[in-house]
């Protein structure tokens, strides 16, 4: 007994934060996804993306690993005047903090009723919310803090782009608490047991899915990345290790994106049961389903980029402040108003 | 807050080779002050001591990568005129096929900037590989992919090859369904529309005055192409109109561009089935007598302007280009006045100025 | 009676308005004319061509050096979208002292087409508002390139071959 937790508890911990949703879950989906993006992003382009680099011929697999070592192994140029302490701080600040939300997301439902989750706590949609306002910090203090003007610009309009946005995913949060009666993820799924949030709230799904588009910098919404205006915006300067960490951190910030939506509007570890997996463990057809569902939502994202143009900072926050926050409270009030037509759709509750 | 002297350099993913300076206060640029002469190789100084035959390659490296047809099309006219040299038919006819896709290519590539700069990669892809098809041709016909000197004083170098008309036609027919694809993903696009419709306005009386030429002044309004006013080579046998755009935009740019495709996938057509048999080159001399002449011949970009003074010797005395790019530049600082950071790249793109033009 | 062309009437027009000043002025072929004036009365001559003919689209500035006759010849062409006929409008003045009234009042498309000419002769227009190194690099302290005396070495064997003649050896 250590900690309170026997020995199989233990084992069940390391296995979580090691390996599912812990350390090593986010990083194969952070690569996995990096290579289906060039893939997929060349075909719409007409051109056939990596090729060379892994095991099975001709489909580049390995092409992120490559990637990474390469820029693992390059010299990290910290510039003369910089702040040198927030300067090699933000780089690790943004991976802490992207894979921070990981922690409180449940993915599967255990057989004897607890969930598989690492960290466990009824107010877990607050604390997420939380980690997410954590994030435009991040991105100005790399950019005030590599003294260049470039980098100034470009971290100014990315925190005036995460900080319009957040306020529709937080109102659109707000609508399903509303329609689940609570904070805590894991029972807000077993709400969603016989109908999913996303038919009852289409809503208030349209505007989380493109709000997040634009607090991960996605394009049509990349403007703290646009290339051709202040070269790359706020991690211009960086190099080597630290700008692997800094592009590694944008796709934790997708894992941890898509999971919170599946658990919220598309019912999270729900669906039939599949026979052969359930043989294995009980647990697995849930995570299998949590994981196609976060792939469609992966899959939805990325193609932004291979069809829309970028806007522009005003037009984007015009986009933001007046568009989705009015839709976001218009959803939030039919919530209130329907409330006599879902309330005995809901279940578990 | 207080203005910012931003320096957008020659290396810089967007400019080319141009540098700009900019005044901007936050995310307004008050003014914008274009720094040429990067890439400045005194073409009209070298030309000078050089010999009208040895000139061809040089001249030709005014506008390389873009449009070599077009600009090789003016220093002949000018020798010719001066000489009072008349080019055989089928020699005028292969001139005009190679400078039209040499056009088609040209606003390819142009667009293709264009979509860089509003950060839709797509396009640029594509419009990149359908240059390719034109740029195969014109290896068919020249052998040479981007600076032909196919033209030469007198006529041209080399004949049609077999087979060409007939993979001309096909490729020409499969670029004007692409076309359509073109318009449904990028002029057609939302997102698209809303960058650039309305940036970037140009009236038309305010084109006239500063000299606007090409695209870029057929977009505003004005219905003036050196083709129809001028008619130089065969052009006046051909049936092509003028496409004109309304507001003067920095949509209406590219719009007026690919339709300018369209015209010049017509005018291919015309040319490849008329063309009369015949000699493809006459001799000139290596002299040209006195005289002095001005031509202007309609590239990709707008007009060429060519001013020669000869003195009955082997060399010109004085040959002056005045490019298309060099004349709209001044468009730029005109137009970049209080306007938000994010069209800078988006004006400047639709004007389509290549720094290899400006700084000869 | 014949109808006159449009470039006779052009011509005619200008003789009429400024008999003493226009030293040449003549039909070269179709669309183009060419004007002579002296170099005093540029200015009131393009603002005639502006605004009484609707010449309003400059086309280019260009100089000649003819070192023969020691002198510069400054061309302006206009272009006129209406009459569709091109104007080389032009002047010569004196090498040892090379100064114009710049026509950027008249055309404002020639603020560059000047500050060139500018900076390859050595003519110096006044009035223009900033004259400066345009296509040159900002550290050039020799003559106006594109004068004719203006020496330009082809291969490095040139360039030895006229630093020896100007030490004179």
């Amino acid at each position: 007994m250590i900690l309170g937790l026997s020995f199989p508890q233990i084992v069940e911990l390391i296995l979580k934060v090691l390996i599912f949703p812990g350390l090593a879950f986010p990083l194969l989906f952070a690569m996995i996804v990096i290579w289906f993006e060039r893939k997929f992003l060349a075909r719409i382009m007409l051109r056939i993306g990596p090729l060379h680099v892994g095991p099975i011929n001709r489909t580049g697999l390995f092409q992120p690993i490559a990637d990474f070592l390469k820029l693992i192994q390059k010299e990290i140029i910290v510039p003369d005047n910089a702040n040198k302490f927030l300067y090699n701080i933000a780089p690790i600040a943004a991976l802490i903090v992207a894979s921070l939300s990981v922690a409180f997301i449940p993915y599967a439902l255990k057989p004897d009723g607890s969930y598989w989750v690492i960290y466990y706590t009824p107010l877990s949609l607050l604390l997420i919310l939380a980690i997410f306002t954590a994030r435009p910090f991040i991105m100005v203090a790399a950019g005030w803090a590599s003294n260049s003007k470039y980098c100034t610009i470009g971290a100014i309009r990315a925190a005036l782009q995460l900080l319009a946005y957040e306020v529709p995913i937080a109102l659109s949060l707000a609508s399903i608490a509303i329609m689940s009666g609570t904070f805590d993820l894991a029972k807000i799924v077993e709400a969603q047991s016989s109908i999913w949030f996303m038919i009852l709230q289409p809503i208030g799904f349209i505007v989380i899915l493109i709000a997040m588009m634009a607090e991960l910098s996605r394009r049509p919404f990349d403007i703290p990345f646009a290339e051709q205006e202040v070269v790359f915006g706020w991690p211009t300067e960086y190099t080597g290790a630290q700008f692997a960490l800094i592009m590694v951190s944008e796709y934790f910030d997708l894992c941890s994106v898509t999971s919170l939506i599946t658990v919220l509007f598309l019912g999270g570890w729900s669906g039939p049961a599949i026979p052969l997996l359930n043989d294995i463990s009980p647990i697995l057809s849930g995570i299998f389903w949590f994981l196609l569902k976060m792939a469609i939502l992966t899959v939805i994202i990325i193609m932004g980029r291979g069809i829309y143009p970028r806007l522009r900072i005003d037009q984007l926050l015009d986009a933001g402040w007046s568009v989705l926050i009015p839709l976001a409270i218009i959803q939030i009030i039919i919530t209130f108003l329907t409330a006599q037509w879902w309330l005995p759709l809901l279940g578990g509750v | 807050m207080s203005v910012m002297k931003l320096s957008m350099g020659p290396q810089h993913p967007i400019t080319g080779h141009f540098r700009f300076i900019l005044d901007v206060d936050g995310d307004l640029v008050l003014k914008l002050e274009p720094d040429i002469g990067y890439t400045h190789r005194g073409i009209e100084k070298l030309a000078e001591k050089r010999t009208y035959l040895q000139n061809l390659p040089v001249i030709e490296r005014v506008n390389s990568y873009c449009d070599s047809a077009g600009t090789m099309l003016g220093y002949l006219e000018v020798i010719e005129e001066v000489m009072g040299l008349e080019v055989p038919e089928r020699a005028k006819y292969l001139r005009v096929i190679a400078a039209e896709l040499n056009r088609i290519a040209s606003h390819l590539y142009a667009a293709s900037l264009f979509s860089v700069a509003t950060g839709l990669e797509t396009m640029l892809m594509w419009t990149i590989n359908d240059r390719e098809l034109i740029l195969d041709l014109l290896e068919k016909l020249t052998g040479q992919r981007i600076t032909y000197t196919y033209q030469t004083i007198g006529g041209v170098r080399f004949d049609m090859p077999d087979g060409f008309k007939e993979e001309a036609l096909k490729r020409l027919d499969y670029l004007e369904k692409r076309t359509e694809d073109y318009y449904k993903m990028l002029l057609w696009n939302h997102t698209f529309q809303i960058r650039t419709k309305k940036v970037g306005i140009l009236k038309p009386s305010d084109a006239i005055k500063l000299g606007i030429v090409g695209p870029n002044l057929r977009a505003s309004g004005v219905k003036a192409d050196v083709r129809k006013d001028e008619p130089y080579e065969v052009y006046d046998r051909f049936d092509f109109s003028i496409p004109t755009g309304k507001n003067g935009d920095s949509y209406d740019r590219l719009e007026v561009r690919f339709k300018e495709v369209e015209q010049s996938i017509q005018i291919l057509r015309q040319a490849i089935k008329d063309i009369p048999k015949g000699p493809i080159k006459r001799w000139a001399p290596p002299i040209v007598p006195k005289g002095e002449a001005y031509t202007r011949v309609e590239a990709a970009r707008g007009e060429f302007g060519y001013y020669l003074v000869s003195d009955g010797t082997m060399k010109p005395y004085r040959l002056k280009i005045t490019p298309p790019s060099f004349r709209n530049l001044i468009a730029l600082p005109h137009l970049c006045r209080n306007v938000p950071l994010g069209d800078i790249p988006i004006i400047y793109i639709s004007l389509d100025l290549i720094p290899m033009d400006v700084d000869r | 009676m014949t109808d006159k062309s449009i470039e006779e009437k052009i011509v005619d027009s200008v003789k009429a308005k400024f008999p003493e000043d226009v030293i040449d002025a003549k039909v070269q072929r179709r669309n183009r004319v060419s004007i002579s004036v002296k170099s005093n009365k540029i200015y009131d001559v393009g603002l005639f061509l502006r605004d009484e003919l609707g010449f309003d689209h400059i086309a280019s500035v260009s100089g000649v050096d003819y070192i023969d006759a020691r002198e510069f010849e400054v061309i302006y062409y206009v272009w006129s979208m209406d009459k569709k006929v091109l104007v080389g409008l032009r002047t010569k003045i004196p090498r040892d002292n090379p100064v114009l009234k710049s026509l950027v009042d008249v055309w404002e498309g020639a603020l560059y087409h000047e500050r060139e000419t500018w900076e390859m002769f050595g003519i110096k227009f006044e009035g223009h508002p900033n004259l400066s190194l345009l296509l040159l690099p900002e550290d050039w302290d020799g003559p106006p390139p594109l004068r004719k005396d203006f020496f330009l070495p082809e291969t490095p064997q040139e360039r030895l071959e006229e630093k020896i003649k100007r030490a004179g050896g």
